[in-house]
């Protein structure tokens, strides 16, 4: 079955200090990843971005699996990032957009990594901004087939969050694929759902927020 | 601790991360920390280390894992406790 599981991280949302106190970050990396930022080019990047990159392709992870384990728990030393491949030359730039769309990941500068969790091996795609990091976990390393976004919004109340994602989205589909009246539901598993009238239209979408940010990811079918 | 007493005390370690007011004031076993409490996922670290802090106990990752709704972080919470008063006995 197509998934596919997303994450945005607010940067100036987190809490930087506490972000590098062992007992925090702790919890959500482990040894080995502790380590590989130690090991590789990815100490040129605030341990605190480290920290939250890995979360939000856990998180990215853990959203991917679920729709395929219905009632799986979030645990983020569970989700082990094995391999994070920094783009060549990087350099952290500002998100300077409100918003921004696209298909696959070739064209911008990318984080890529490979997570397992249990028998299962999943591949992710990052982008990091000094405001943001965005994450997508797909099944399979090509990504030409996710699409995703990225929109900045006025408001951090839950319910303005999920209506702004939501219509984000829902425009995106009403332009690729020219249907009227989509919605978005939740599956009786708590996942996301496209919808036109009571019908469910088979398209995997994973939705998220933080701070004053959404993002949404989904697979072409 | 009772079981209420914990509650109480947890709200106050909710209360940094949900704008929720109305449902925290009213929280039960079965108040969900994402679905009715609006906690972003980003945060629940952020709440095992304030309980970890407060009741100055250390909440493994499986105990984490169950702390999904109020009742399940009051029984993590009791039962971190209750080892504790084994181990200072």
């Amino acid at each position: 079955m197509l998934s596919t599981g997303n994450d945005i991280v607010s940067l100036n949302a987190i809490n930087i200090t506490r972000s590098k106190q062992p007992g925090f970050y702790s919890k959500i990396l482990c040894d080995t990843e502790k380590a590989l930022y130690r090991e590789s080019e990815t100490a040129l990047m605030p341990f605190e971005n480290y920290v939250w990159l890995l979360w939000s392709i856990k998180e990215s992870a853990y959203k991917y699996l679920q729709r395929i384990q219905p009632g799986l728990v979030f645990s983020p030393t569970k989700f082990v990032v094995k391999q994070l491949q920094i783009p060549f030359l990087y350099a952290i730039t500002t998100f300077d957009v409100k918003e921004t769309e696209g298909r696959g990941f070739d064209s911008n500068a990318v984080f890529k990594s490979t997570i397992t969790f249990g028998a299962y091996t999943l591949y992710s795609r990052s982008l990091m901004y000094r405001e943001l990091i965005v994450s997508v976990v797909n099944g399979d390393e090509d990504f030409e087939n996710t699409g995703w976004g990225i929109k900045l919004i006025n408001k951090s109340d839950p319910e303005y969050q999920s209506n702004a994602v939501r219509a984000f989205l829902v425009n995106r589909l009403n332009k690729l694929f020219h249907l009227d009246g989509l919605m978005i539901g939740k599956s009786m598993h708590g996942v996301p759902i496209v919808l036109k009238g009571d019908a469910e239209v088979g398209l995997s979408v994973s939705l998220s927020h933080h701070d004053k940010m959404v993002a949404y990811s989904f697979q072409f079918g | 601790m009772t079981r209420i007493e914990i509650l109480n005390e947890l709200k106050k370690v909710f209360a940094p991360y949900t704008t929720n007011k109305e449902m925290l004031s009213s929280i039960n076993d079965s108040t969900d920390l994402i679905k009715d409490l609006k906690i972003n996922s980003a945060n629940l670290v952020d709440i095992i280390i304030d309980a970890e802090n407060k009741y100055n106990i250390e909440i493994d990752f499986d105990a984490a894992d169950k702390m999904i709704n109020v009742g399940s972080c009051i029984d993590v919470i009791r039962e971190k406790l209750n080892q504790k008063n084994v181990e200072y006995r």
